[in-house]
């Protein structure tokens, strides 16, 4: 287990971790994600004792390790650019840790073979770092830190530097490495696909903050401010502001009736302005309006391979909505309609979610007046 | 792109006179030592030796203990080269790898002694060495040698191409610094020690004025020593032996420069001094 208490972590004035609180579980896969610069890789390389902490508490396996060092925090760790040494060769690099550890010839042999086996590099032993491909690079990275047999293995962006389709396959390659050693795995990087498909759970982190820290289902299905929804999916959330008028929702000067259960809870949260929020994927485009339509005009349409993102204006901001046809021309008016039951609303002032009101009967939207 | 072949060929003509004029010494130097010194004294431009002699160097080796001499030298070229690449390997490595307080100010100030001139260390120096008694001594020569800035500059520019991430990644499977040292930094910047340890060679080996302060007995001297006694004028004018014992000196440091120049040349591109 790896628990952040209060942990600030700063450069001078620069405060690059503010206020950490964190709690990472025995065996879980934590994602950390943000943009970069939002002090992700700064959290792990904490975890990994290669930067000190500024204040607060860091513990794991319940043994206070601020000023434990690195190298006995039995961690393994894989970075972005590999770190192989260079002089050495697949085997060297593999061994080498493990080899000053002193640990028993027989032993270092036979994880070696295992880990040559696991990642496909039988036949490469003698090769050097430069003479590997970067897919090759990434697989003695991986051999080097399962042959530590550590408890906790943290990645940072470690398939970055990879193309599209080797990532797929490397991914699929850490599952199978977690599976069989269930280290905790503490993982880090801007790419929010990595972050579903390999996280347990996912921290999302913006300016030194966590912003969420949920399943990667409620990351996406029930973020908490605007900043977790408009990262989360591509293409973004679509936010629009909006004020609560009487028993409607107005949007500019279009508006949605809500029904008793939002409005309640709409209510109950007393806030004023709020941001109306939406998935592009999650909005249906039609030319004739329908009883949830609101009125806008298509800006532009962008080939997404199975489908299109259709650019729309609604009272001067902008909604994406998906749409299976391309079929739509710049400055022709349209209707979009919300799904009724996917809509997020935000306090504008505070970014932070209302939550959802508790469900009743499953009609949350009834019309809507242009 | 078609250049005018008139201005490669110019270019050329250029390059041909420079390299003449760089080389004649040494080709002067070379011809002459094998000539006998009246035959020099009336004809000294035409240096190919018409009747190549031994003479001036039959003449060095008898006169001077010469293998002592060269013993010597060696012993003070070898002894602070080893001395200044152990020592700037160490203080490159903490400059770049470790934390601590003062660290930028106190690598300034190791720098700045770069530009301090040897006039003003040469007396203070001197005054210390008669003090502890070192004066006439080999040991004399090397003490005040036995770190050297340009080495700490040249080593820690060569240690900062070394991607942070590979020390990071022993310091996590807790490798301590002096392995890290020996098997990780030391084979990534073996180019630029070795090259440093050249040129520091080459300078000791031809040291002149501060030895001259130090060794007062003919036993202890140095090659360049041993040649000055051939021109001053105490010595004589017995130029013909002079050059003899030049091109005696000159062989080392040329053949290790011949072994290694490219090295030398990779290092002092890639620090950015040329």
């Amino acid at each position: 287990m790896i628990q952040f208490e209060n942990v600030c972590k700063s450069y001078g004035d620069i405060e690059v971790v503010k206020n950490l609180n964190l709690t990472i579980h025995e065996g879980e896969r934590l994602v950390l994600l943000g943009p970069s610069g939002c002090g992700k890789s700064t959290t792990l390389r904490m975890i990994a004792g290669l930067e000190d902490i500024t204040s607060g508490s860091l513990y794991m396996g319940n043994k206070k390790v601020n000023d434990v060092p690195s190298g006995i925090r039995n961690v393994s760790m894989v970075f972005q650019n590999y770190a192989l040494y260079p002089h050495m060769n697949v085997v060297n690099n593999i061994t080498y840790g493990l080899k000053v550890k002193k640990i028993p010839k027989a032993e270092i042999k036979k994880r070696l073979d295992f880990a040559l086996e696991m990642l496909q590099l039988k036949g490469y032993e003698k090769r050097l770092p430069k003479d590997l491909s970067g897919g090759q690079r990434q697989r003695v990275a991986l051999a080097r830190a399962i042959v530590k047999q550590s408890d906790y293995f943290l990645l940072d962006e470690p398939l970055s530097n990879l193309d599209a389709r080797l990532r797929v396959s490397a991914r699929k390659e850490l599952l199978r490495i977690h599976e069989q050693f269930k280290q905790t795995f503490v993982y880090v990087t801007h790419d929010q696909i990595e972050a579903m498909t390999v996280g347990n759970r996912v921290a999302l982190m913006y300016k030194g903050e966590i912003q969420m820290v949920d399943t990667p289902e409620n990351v996406y299905q029930r973020p908490v401010n605007i900043f977790t929804a408009k990262f989360i999916g591509s293409p973004p959330m679509n936010i629009l502001d909006a004020t609560f008028h009487q028993d409607r929702l107005m949007i500019g000067m279009q508006s949605i009736i809500l029904n008793e259960e939002w409005i309640q809870h709409i209510f109950d949260s007393k806030v004023k302005n709020f941001a109306f929020g939406i998935r592009p994927g999650h909005l249906e485009i039609v030319t004739v309006p329908q009883k949830n339509s609101l009125k806008a005009k298509v800006k532009y349409v962008e080939n997404h391979g199975n489908n299109y993102a259709v650019y729309t204006d609604i009272e001067g901001s902008e909604m994406i909505v998906m749409s299976d046809k391309k079929d739509w021309y710049p400055g022709e008016m349209v209707y979009v309609n919300p799904d009724s039951t996917k809509i997020h609303l935000f306090d504008k002032e505070t970014t932070e979610t209302i939550g959802q009101p508790v469900v009743k009967e499953n009609k949350f939207l009834n019309r809507v007046l242009v | 792109m078609k250049t005018n072949p008139l201005i490669g060929l110019s270019w050329h003509l250029v390059f041909i006179v420079l390299i003449f004029i760089l080389l004649f010494p040494i080709i002067f130097a070379v011809g002459t030592s094998f000539r006998p010194l009246e035959d020099a004294y009336n004809n000294v431009l035409q240096f190919i030796p018409l009747h190549p002699t031994f003479e001036n160097y039959e003449a060095f080796f008898t006169s001077l203990d010469v293998a002592r001499i060269m013993m010597n030298t060696f012993f003070i070229a070898a002894g602070i080269t080893i001395f200044k690449v152990v020592t700037s390997f160490l203080a490159a490595y903490a400059f770049v790898y470790l934390d601590f307080k003062g660290k930028n100010l106190l690598y300034f100030l190791f720098i700045s002694t770069m530009f301090i001139p040897f006039a003003v260390t040469m007396i203070p120096n001197y005054l210390v060495l008669s003090d502890i008694g070192l004066t006439d001594s080999v040991w004399g020569v090397m003490l005040p040698q036995f770190a050297d800035a340009v080495g700490i500059f040249l080593i820690r520019q060569s240690m900062k191409t070394i991607p942070p991430s590979l020390i990071e990644v022993a310091k996590v499977d807790s490798i301590g610094h002096w392995l890290i040292m020996k098997d990780i930094v030391l084979p990534l910047v073996k180019p630029a020690v070795t090259s440093t340890g050249i040129w520091f060679f080459i300078l000791a080996w031809n040291e002149y004025v501060w030895p001259v302060l130090i060794l007062k007995n003919v036993e202890n001297f140095t090659l360049p020593l041993a040649l000055q006694m051939y021109i001053s004028s105490e010595g004589g004018t017995n130029f013909t032996v002079a050059m003899a014992v030049s091109v005696i000196t000159m062989i080392i440091p040329l053949t290790l420069y011949l072994f290694f120049q490219r090295y030398i040349i990779g290092t002092f591109t890639s620090s950015g001094i040329k």
